[in-house]
C-alpha cells in the first residue's frame, strides 16, 4: 500500500504501519490521520493478515494533538464533529479485526498516546514516556483518551493522567497494565518481532474472536458475555484450524494453522 | 461427612463444603464425567443450608491442566455443541452460587482450570504454580467464561497478552495483574485457604450472598445504579450484619 506520511508493509502475515517522524510536535495531522483510515480500512478486508504492528519513526512514537484550524473551532456542532470524526486514527485502529500492537518506540503523548491504546497490546522502550497531555496545552482528548485510558489503568490514575497532564516513564506505565512488555531501547524491535511471530503461529479466527470477545466483555453484562463466548466457541467447532489444533494436540506436535 | 463421586471428592466439615477434582493421573483435566460431578455438587452446595462456604481444590500434582481434550473436541455437530453448553450450565451455576468461594491452586493451572478459579472469589495460588491459556493457540477461545472473566480481572490489554501468545506465566506475575489475591508456598497452601474458607463460612450467609450480589452485578452496571443496588442490598441485610456471639 502506497502512502505519503506513513507506511504499510505487508509481508506474508504481518503488516506494519510506520507512523511519520512528527512535525511540529504533532505526529497526526490530517493527512496522516486520513491515510491511517485508509489503511485500517484496507487491512479490514485483509483475510491473511494475522497481527498488524504500529511503531512510530525515529525515537518518537506520537506526540502531541493536532488542534483544529480557526475555522472548524468556529463552525457549527456538526462541522466540529465532522472535523473530530476525521482525526479519528485511534478509531480506525480499534476496528481492526485481527490482534493488533502498538510498538512505542519513543513517547507516546495526547493523541499519540489515544492511538496506542486502540491496539489491543503495547509494547514500549524503557525509554519511552506516556502521557494523555496537559489539557490547556493539548485540548480535549478526541480520540478515545477519556474512555480508553480509565479501562486501562483504572479510574484514579486516568484522572491523574487526563486532569493534570502527568507523564509515566515506561516502567510506572508497565505496573499500571498500560503496557504488556518493556525491553530496551535497542531491543524493542526484536521483541516486537518475537511477539507478533508468536502471535502469527496461533490459529487466527480464533485469535480474531478472541479479541471480539474481550473489548466486548467491557461492554455487556457477564450473562451476556458469556453467551457471546459460548456462540464464538460453537463457530469455531466449524474451523479446519480447530480440528488441527485437536489434532496437533493429541500427536504432541506444532499446529499448521491455515486461517480457516 | 463425604460423598463420593467418580471424579471429585465432597467433604463437608466446619460449615465448609471442600470439593477437590480427583482425576490426579490425567493432572485432573476437566472432562464431560468431571462437569457432571461438579453440576451435581455444586447443586448439593446451594441446597445445604449447613453450607456457609465453597473450597474448590485439586488432588495430586496439579490443581487442573484444562479441559480433556479427547472429550471436548468431539461434538457431533454445532448445534449439539451449543445445547450441551446450556444444559449443564457449571459456569453459571459457580457465577450464581449463594456462597463465596474460594479456590486454591498449586501446580499446573491451565485454561479452564484457570477459567474456573476466576468465578470464585478468593484465589490463592502455591508460589510454583504455572499457569496458561493456551485455547487460542489450539484453534479454540476458552469457553468456560474466560474471554469475559480475564479481562474483568486483569483488564483486556492483559488478557489479550495471555490469550494471543498462550505462554505461561507464575504465581507471582498471576497475582500482579490482580488473577490471584494471594499466594503461599505449596506446602502452606491447603492451611491457608481452608481457614479463608472457614472464616466465610463462619459470617451470616445472607450477608455474603449479598455482597457476591453486589459485586457480580455491580461491575456490570452504571455507578448511579450500581450504588442504588448496594443500597437495596444493605437495606434487605440490615438485621444480619452482626457476628454471632461467641462463647
Amino acid at each position: 500500500m502506497r502512502y505519503r506520511k506513513i507506511s504499510c508493509q505487508i509481508t506474508e502475515f504481518r503488516a506494519a504501519i510506520r507512523l511519520p517522524p512528527p512535525s511540529g510536535g504533532c505526529t497526526i495531522d490530517e493527512d496522516t490521520a486520513a491515510e491511517l483510515r485508509d489503511c485500517c480500512h484496507e487491512l479490514l478486508f485483509a483475510d491473511s493478515v494475522r497481527v498488524v504492528t504500529v511503531t512510530g519513526s525515529g525515537d518518537v512514537f506520537a506526540t502531541g494533538r493536532l488542534r483544529p484550524p480557526a475555522e472548524i473551532a468556529a463552525a457549527a456542532m456538526p462541522d466540529r464533529i465532522d472535523w473530530i470524526a476525521r482525526m479519528g486514527a485511534a478509531a480506525a485502529i480499534a476496528k481492526l479485526p485481527m490482534p493488533t500492537v502498538a510498538v512505542l518506540n519513543g513517547d507516546a503523548t495526547a493523541h499519540g498516546l489515544e492511538a496506542a491504546m486502540a491496539a489491543d497490546l503495547r509494547i514500549a522502550a524503557d525509554t519511552a514516556r506516556l502521557g494523555m497531555g496537559s489539557l490547556p496545552d493539548c485540548g480535549f482528548p478526541y480520540d478515545g483518551g477519556t474512555q480508553r485510558l480509565p479501562r486501562l489503568v483504572g479510574p484514579g490514575l486516568a484522572r491523574d493522567m487526563l486532569l493534570t497532564g502527568r507523564t509515566l516513564s515506561a516502567q510506572e506505565a508497565l505496573a499500571a497494565g498500560l503496557v504488556n512488555r518493556v525491553a530496551p531501547a535497542e531491543e524493542l524491535e526484536c521483541l516486537a518481532a518475537q511477539l507478533a511471530q508468536q502471535i502469527e503461529s496461533a490459529a487466527p479466527v480464533a485469535g480474531r474472536y478472541a479479541k471480539e470477545a474481550v473489548w466486548a466483555s467491557g461492554d455487556l453484562a457477564i450473562a451476556q458475555g458469556l453467551r457471546l463466548e459460548a456462540d464464538l466457541s460453537v463457530i469455531l467447532h466449524s474451523t479446519e484450524d480447530r480440528a488441527e489444533g485437536l489434532r496437533s494436540f493429541a500427536e504432541k506436535r506444532a499446529p499448521q494453522f491455515e486461517g480457516r | 461427612m463425604s460423598a463420593s463421586f467418580p471424579t471429585i471428592i465432597y467433604e463437608k466439615s466446619c460449615g465448609v463444603a471442600h470439593v477437590s477434582l480427583n482425576r490426579p493421573q490425567q493432572l485432573n483435566a476437566y472432562s464431560v464425567a468431571m462437569r457432571d460431578d461438579f453440576a451435581q455438587a455444586l447443586h448439593a452446595v446451594a441446597e445445604d443450608s449447613e453450607v456457609g462456604s465453597l473450597l474448590i481444590t485439586g488432588q495430586g500434582r496439579a490443581f487442573c491442566a484444562g479441559a480433556d481434550l479427547s472429550e471436548f473436541g468431539t461434538a457431533p455437530s454445532q448445534v449439539i455443541a451449543r445445547n450441551v453448553r446450556w444444559q449443564r450450565d457449571v459456569w453459571g451455576q459457580l457465577l450464581e452460587l449463594p456462597k463465596p468461594i474460594v479456590v486454591a491452586v498449586h501446580g499446573y493451572c491451565i485454561g479452564s482450570g484457570l477459567e474456573i478459579a476466576l468465578l470464585a472469589d478468593v484465589r490463592v495460588a502455591a508460589e510454583d504454580t504455572v499457569f496458561s491459556m493456551p485455547e487460542v493457540r489450539l484453534g479454540m477461545v476458552p469457553a468456560a467464561g474466560g474471554s469475559q472473566t480475564l479481562p474483568r480481572h486483569a483488564g483486556p490489554s492483559r488478557a489479550l497478552d495471555l490469550l494471543f501468545t498462550g505462554r505461561r506465566f507464575s504465581a507471582f506475575e498471576a497475582m500482579r495483574m490482580g488473577l490471584v489475591s494471594r499466594t503461599a508456598p505449596a506446602q502452606d497452601l491447603l492451611g491457608l485457604a481452608w481457614g479463608v474458607a472457614v472464616r466465610l463460612a463462619e459470617v451470616p450467609s445472607g450477608l455474603l450472598t449479598a455482597m457476591r450480589a453486589a459485586l457480580r452485578d455491580g461491575a456490570d452496571l452504571p455507578i448511579t445504579e450500581a450504588l442504588q443496588h448496594e443500597r437495596r442490598l444493605a437495606a434487605a441485610t440490615l438485621n444480619l450484619d452482626r457476628l454471632p456471639e461467641t462463647g
